[in-house]
Parts: C-alpha cells; sequence; structure tokens
C-alpha cells in the first residue's frame, strides 16, 4: 500500500498541484461567480461554450488575463527558485544556500533600481525596460562573483560563497546611496525589492519559462551526480565526477533560471532556501526526487501565498512578505519535529 | 622469483608535489605491478595522502609522473580514472540520509551518465559487493546510524563496485577497534588475493602493514626511503631513522613476519651525565629499569642472568655487557667473580626485584668489597627462598658498608636522575 502511493505520488502531487491552480483562479477581491468563472476557463481553455452572453468581456478578462497568468507566473517562479534552492544547498554542501546567494537578487536590485531612477520605460518584447536592467544586473553580477572566485580551473566553493556575500553586499550599498538621492523613487524601489506578482501577465510567464525549462532539463540530468556531491568534493571526483564541470553547469543554469525570475517579480525570498529543506524532509536527500518535488511544492506554496497576498486585504501585501511570514515559522516547527532528512 | 612479467599498473616517477610553495613529494619513485599488496608507511607528514591527491587527479604535479595502466595519469578524464581507481577514505562521515544501497551504488557512477541508467548488471555488481563485504543484512538502513567498523565495510562495497583495478586505501583502520581492524584487513586481503586486485595501502600500523602486505614503501619527507619485503623494510635501523624512535623489532612467531615494539621517542631535551651502573637481575622485572638507565646514557652491566629469561632478552637486545649463565643452572662462585670484576668500578649497584633461592644467592658473594653505592630492592626478602641464606648475606654486606633499601624500581630511577641531569640553562 504504502509503496504503490511512493510509486505515485508524483502524479498525485501533479493532480493537487493542478487543484490548486483551479481553486486559486477562482479567488480574488473581484467577485466572480463561481460558475461564471467555469464558464470562461472552459471556454479559454477548452472553447467549450456553455452560453458566454450574460458574461461582462471585464470579467473575462480578470480570469484570463489577470488571475490565471498570475498563478501560472507564481508557479513557474516559486518551482525555480526552489529548485535552484535544492541544487545550490547540493553543490554548496551548505543548508544556509538559497538561490540569491551569490548575489543575483541584489545584482537585479541594482539593476532595477537604476531602470526606475532614469524612468527607464521603454520595453522589449513584451518586458519592460526595469526587468531587462535587472535580468542585465543580476547576470554580470554572477559574472563577475565567478571570476573573483576562480582559480585556474578551479573555483573553491568557500571562496565563490564569501565573494558572493561581498559583492551583494557591495551593491547593497550602492542601491542605498542611490536612493539617498533619489528620495521621489525610494518607495517604489523599496517595494521592487520586497518583490511581487502583482500587474504581470502572460508576457512574463512567456519571458521567463524558457530559462525555467532550460534550467529544469540541465538540473535532472545532473541528479546522480549531485548526490554524490553531497558526500563533498574529494570523494566525487574519486567516483568519477567532474566536479569543476557540474559547478559550472549548475550555477550557470540556476543563475540564468534565478535571473529571469527575479528580474520578472523582484526578490522573492525564503520560498528558495525554506522549501527545498522541507520537501528534503519527506523525499530524503536523493535529487532524482528531491528536484522534481522542490519544483512542484515550490510553485504551490508561492501560489497560495500570492493568492493570500491580492485577497487578506483591499491593498495587496507584497508576496515576499508573505512567503517569509509563513515560511519562516512553519520551517522552524518543521525543525523542531523531526531532525530527519539532513539539513 | 617473479612469474612471468607481471603488468605494472602504477608508475611514479620523480614525483614532486606541493601545496603553495612547501614541496610535499620531493622525487617519489615506485612501480606497482598487478597483483600486489603494497603498504605504504613512514610518519605523518610524509606525503601519503599527497600521493593519493595526485593519483586520484585533485593535485596536480609539480614534475614528474604518474604512469596510470602505461597511460599518464593527467591524461585521465575523471570517469575514466575512476573506472581504474577506487578510494577508500580514512574515514568518512555524510550529513545526509543515504541508505547504505545507495551509497554502494554511487560506485558504479563512472559506468553511468544521465543517457545510460543503471542496468541490472549494475544492481547485480552492486549486490555482490554487498555479500563480499558482509553490508547486505543491512543494506537498506541508514550509512549514518552504522557503527565505524560497518561504514567502513560500505565504503570498501563501494570501491568494489567500482569494479577497479587498482583499490587505494588512506588509513582504513586508523578510526577502527582490532575486531574491526582485522576484519577489514582481511577482507582486504581478500580482493587482493582472490580478484587479485592490486592493494596500495596507507597504513599507520607498522605490524598491520608487516603482517598483510606483501611489500611495503618506508618513506620520510616525500621520498622512498625503503622499499622491498616487511623483512627488509622493518629493521630497526630503517625505523629509527624515519620515526626518529627507539623501537625494539622482533619477529612474530605466529605470522614470521617482524613485529614492532616502540619503546620511546628519542629525546633530545634531557641530557644526562654518564654513570657506570650494575643490576643484579635475572628475572622477569628488572626490562623496564634497564631499557630506562640504558636510555638515560648510562653505562650498564648485568649480571648473573641465566639465558633465556627476560631480563636476559633484554640487555640482549640492548646491547647490555652482562655475565651470563646457562639456562636453569645454579650460578657458579666462577660465574660470580666475573660479575664482581664487572660490578669492580660502578658507582652504583642495584640489587633489583629478583627472588632469590639457592640456585641465584651467589650473586650477592663479595659485594661487601666493592667501592659503588649498593641499592637493595624490598620486596625480594617477600620472595626468599633461601632459609635464612638472603639474610645472612644482607647483614654481611651492612656490616661492612651502606645498604640502601628501596620500595620501587622508580625510586631508584628517580634517584639517578637526579642525580645526573644537566641542567639546560637556554630553557
Amino acid at each position: 500500500m504504502k509503496s504503490k502511493l511512493k510509486k505515485h505520488a508524483m502524479l498525485i502531487s501533479i493532480i493537487i498541484c493542478m487543484i490548486i491552480i483551479y481553486l486559486c483562479t477562482l479567488m480574488g477581491v473581484t467577485s466572480i461567480s463561481f460558475v461564471e468563472a467555469n464558464k470562461i476557463l472552459l471556454n479559454q481553455i477548452f472553447h467549450i461554450d456553455l452560453g458566454m452572453e450574460n458574461i461582462s468581456v471585464g470579467a473575462i478578462a480578470i480570469i484570463w488575463n489577470v488571475r490565471l497568468p498570475r498563478i501560472i507566473l507564481a508557479f513557474v517562479t516559486g518551482g525555480a527558485l526552489a529548485l535552484c534552492g535544492a541544487a545550490y544547498q547540493g553543490i554548496f554542501k551548505n543548508p544556509m544556500a538559497d538561490p540569491y546567494i551569490l548575489g543575483v537578487s541584489s545584482g537585479a536590485a541594482l539593476g532595477a533600481t537604476i531602470g526606475i531612477i532614469l524612468k527607464f520605460s521603454s520595453s522589449f518584447l513584451g518586458l519592460n525596460g526595469i526587468a531587462i536592467l535587472a535580468f542585465i544586473g543580476s547576470f554580470s553580477t554572477i559574472l563577475i562573483v565567478y571570476n573573483i572566485s576562480r582559480v585556474g580551473r578551479k573555483v573553491p566553493v568557500a571562496t565563490l560563497l564569501l565573494s558572493g556575500i561581498a559583492i551583494g553586499q557591495t551593491l547593497s550599498a550602492l542601491i542605498s546611496l542611490f536612493m539617498i538621492f533619489n528620495q521621489d523613487e525610494m518607495s517604489q524601489i523599496i517595494f521592487w525589492t520586497m518583490g511581487s506578482l502583482n500587474g504581470k501577465g502572460w508576457n512574463q510567464v512567456i519571458a521567463v519559462l524558457p530559462y525555467v525549462i532550460l534550467g529544469c532539463v540541465i538540473m535532472l540530468t545532473s541528479v546522480r551526480e549531485l548526490d554524490i556531491m553531497l558526500l563533498g568534493e574529494d570523494t566525487a571526483n574519486q567516483l568519477g565526477v567532474d566536479t569543476e564541470r557540474l559547478k559550472k553547469k549548475i550555477l550557470f543554469s540556476s543563475s540564468l533560471i534565478t535571473a529571469a525570475v527575479v528580474s520578472v517579480t523582484g526578490i522573492i525570498g525564503f520560498v528558495g532556501l525554506v522549501v527545498p529543506h522541507i520537501v528534503r524532509m519527506v523525499t530524503g536527500p536523493k535529487h532524482r526526487v528531491l528536484v522534481p518535488f522542490s519544483l512542484l511544492f515550490g510553485g504551490v506554496f508561492l501560489i497560495l501565498c500570492d493568492t493570500l497576498a491580492r485577497t487578506v486585504t483591499a491593498q495587496e501585501i507584497p508576496v515576499g512578505i508573505i512567503t517569509a511570514a509563513f515560511g519562516g515559522p512553519f520551517f522552524v516547527y518543521l525543525l523542531r519535529k523531526r531532525k530527519k532528512g539532513g539539513v | 622469483m617473479q612469474r612471468l612479467m607481471p603488468k605494472i599498473m602504477l608508475n611514479f616517477k620523480d614525483v614532486v608535489a606541493a601545496y603553495g610553495e612547501i614541496n610535499v613529494l620531493q622525487g617519489f619513485n615506485a612501480t606497482i605491478c598487478q597483483g600486489e599488496f603494497v603498504g605504504l608507511i613512514g610518519p605523518n607528514g610524509t606525503g601519503k595522502s599527497t600521493l593519493l591527491k595526485c593519483l586520484t587527479g585533485l593535485l596536480p604535479l609539480k614534475s614528474g609522473e604518474i604512469m596510470l595502466e602505461e597511460k599518464n595519469n593527467a591524461n585521465y578524464s575523471q570517469r575514466e580514472r575512476a573506472q581504474l581507481v577506487a578510494v577508500v577514505p580514512q574515514s568518512f562521515d555524510i550529513d545526509y540520509d543515504f541508505t547504505v544501497e545507495d551509497i554502494v551504488l554511487m560506485g558504479r557512477n563512472p559506468y553511468l551518465s544521465y543517457r545510460v541508467k543503471e542496468s541490472r548488471k549494475d544492481y547485480d555488481m552492486v549486490t555482490e559487493a554487498m555479500r563480499v563485504t558482509k553490508t547486505l543484512s543491512f543494506r537498506k538502513r541508514y550509512y549514518n546510524n552504522l557503527s565505524g567498523g560497518e561504514k567502513q565495510r560500505v565504503i570498501i562495497a563501494r570501491a568494489i563496485a567500482q569494479d577497479p583495478d587498482i583499490i587505494f586505501l588512506d588509513e582504513p583502520t586508523s578510526a577502527l577497534d582490532i575486531h574491526h581492524q582485522i576484519e577489514v584487513m582481511e577482507l582486504i586481503r581478500n580482493l587482493n588475493l582472490k580478484k587479485s586486485m592490486t592493494v596500495v595501502a596507507a597504513l599507520h600500523d607498522i605490524n598491520l602493514a608487516s603482517r598483510y602486505c606483501n611489500r611495503l614503501i618506508l618513506m620520510k619527507n616525500g621520498q622512498v626511503v625503503v622499499d622491498g619485503t616487511p623483512k627488509e623494510v622493518i629493521t630497526e635501523d630503517n625505523l629509527k631513522k624515519v620515526y626518529d624512535m627507539k623501537m625494539f623489532i622482533q619477529e612474530n612467531k605466529l605470522f614470521e613476519k617482524p613485529e614492532v615494539i616502540p619503546l620511546r621517542v628519542i629525546k633530545e631535551t634531557e641530557t644526562y651525565h654518564s654513570l657506570r651502573i650494575h643490576v643484579i637481575c635475572g628475572g622477569n622485572k628488572a626490562s623496564q629499569v634497564l631499557e630506562e638507565l640504558e636510555a638515560m646514557g648510562h653505562h650498564v652491566t648485568a649480571g648473573v642472568v641465566n639465558q633465556g629469561s627476560d631480563d636476559w632478552t633484554i640487555c640482549d637486545v640492548l646491547g647490555i655487557p652482562m655475565v651470563e649463565e646457562s639456562p636453569f643452572t645454579s650460578i657458579s662462585l666462577e660465574k660470580q667473580e666475573e660479575n664482581l670484576a664487572l660490578m669492580a668500578d660502578c658507582d652504583f649497584i642495584l640489587i633489583s626485584d629478583l627472588p632469590f633461592g639457592h640456585g641465584n644467592i651467589n650473586n650477592l658473594s663479595g659485594l661487601e668489597n666493592l667501592s659503588g653505592s649498593i641499592y637493595f630492592h624490598k620486596n625480594c626478602r617477600n620472595n626468599d627462598f633461601t632459609e635464612g641464606k638472603l639474610s645472612k648475606r644482607l647483614s654481611d654486606i651492612k656490616s661492612k658498608k651502606q645498604l640502601v633499601e628501596i620500595d620501587d624500581h622508580q625510586e631508584f630511577l628517580e634517584m639517578i636522575k637526579k642525580l645526573t641531569l644537566i641542567e639546560n640553562h637556554e630553557a
């Protein structure tokens, strides 16, 4: 019975995900009736017409162009962050590792800050200039951090973490400096750094998705090597893992995913740190299971947090606040409940 | 003689390797052939682990080269190398909950990729490796919950699953109790004999190395000092040179291999004025006092001792001049004359803790005419089988000169130490 459950756990989880996506689409500040919402979804996805004449164009727009893309973006973002977190915790062998640890977030924030201050509003491929600057900022930060830490062909993990933190701090200082001299834009910058999915549509989903898919594929092809990496770099080498190549592969793909996601949504914290730990407590440390479940659970977690963010009060709360407010205590609870699974 | 020409598995040619500026390996040379069981011995910091790092490609060589199965080691990829060389590290903890089977299966990694999944054959090899190492019964348990010996066997199972030609062990027994030490070494010897796997093991325990390896390489400062069979390598001269300490080597009769008994670290800080000290012994209690006096640099003599007694063995090994008597023979007065001659210009004479009977009471005759001070171990009175002769002898001595009575040998040693220690004014 139990093994059967294990065997189908992935399928069951996917179904639960779909149900949650569906339920969250129905919820929102604007009241659209249950029947109406279902009719709109059926019509838009499956082109089944159950009488659309009484439904306003506004309602259709809210369900199809506002809520659904936002939920899907939440899923993709949450899943991507959790995935990168799982991979980073593996190659760094450090439970404190999250996708932002190498300064990707600070780089993105600096890019966004510059964009906001310069009122950079032109857009490209449906993305606004701020997102593009944020992407450039985050990706170049990774390149700088990587090159600082590189010793010949090798990249020692400890140096990488330290230089990531150092560069991150420097960039944060720069952002603060910019804010001091541009106090009018201060609140906008602060809001950006808190992360939000407000006002995001299909364009953003399409912009982010290719990176996330590419990253997932790369990581899923490295699961065995990531497992071995947990035994330490020397041992991994002796077991035939080209650790330098693996590190490069994971760093490159995680950075790409994180940069893409952060530049669109701002800095949504905690998902990438906490979700892999929670999943590991249930699935154990093997990446073959850990990676896909982190993706699913991270996605669902962010959908739920975002649904709260947009429904609890009339004034929307940045979702980063919700993730931290719920993730933190929940994580502490789990840690105390069972110190298992290796943290 | 060697059978045919064995295949050369490993050839280290003038290997120099360094951490930063400090050269750890300084021209290491050795050729290792298929089926050998080679022990690397030598003090800490001589480069045994560094050699392993070089072999596994973790540390690039400064100069020289390592040929691994006739191809330069530097030209192997990690994956190719892992198919040839498996490593068993010292002891090994992980922070994550992997089962025993997970860990052993990782040994198959060099043969797998994201395109090549684990096949039936891989699982069979993993099962076989666990069977050989007797780890099959706990395959589903978490590695972290195992004992030290079990963990080491799991790691050896992983190495076997790698299906290597060479297995390199880095201090595989240093964290284990004697039961598990022997268990692990026997397991490795079986691999060596039955699967003709080439084994290279860095070992601290010289006696284990001597017992199991058919060849030893003694290293110091990143170079080979001696390379040969245990009998050729384990000699007092070689070991004294490398370990800078005094040891005593005897043949272990059970295994017919040389065995080391470490005695003391050679101290350079304390020096003593040299005295002439004679120890009357012949039982089995004076070994330590003889050895310590000798180590302090005194001119030690002994007598009369029956050949074959423990005290005689120690004198023989340490080269202490002595008057000998055949085993189980009473000490004749002629021998005692020789003994007295040996004692004639001694500064101190110690009558050590020794049972006296009719056979050896002559050992005490004529002592009263000597110039040296005489010390007597009180415990002799408790092992007096002379029916009054001992007490008479002692009172004869006492009537002519002072006889200092001591409670144990340590007291005598302390007295001598205090008397002869040369103060080190630099300290």
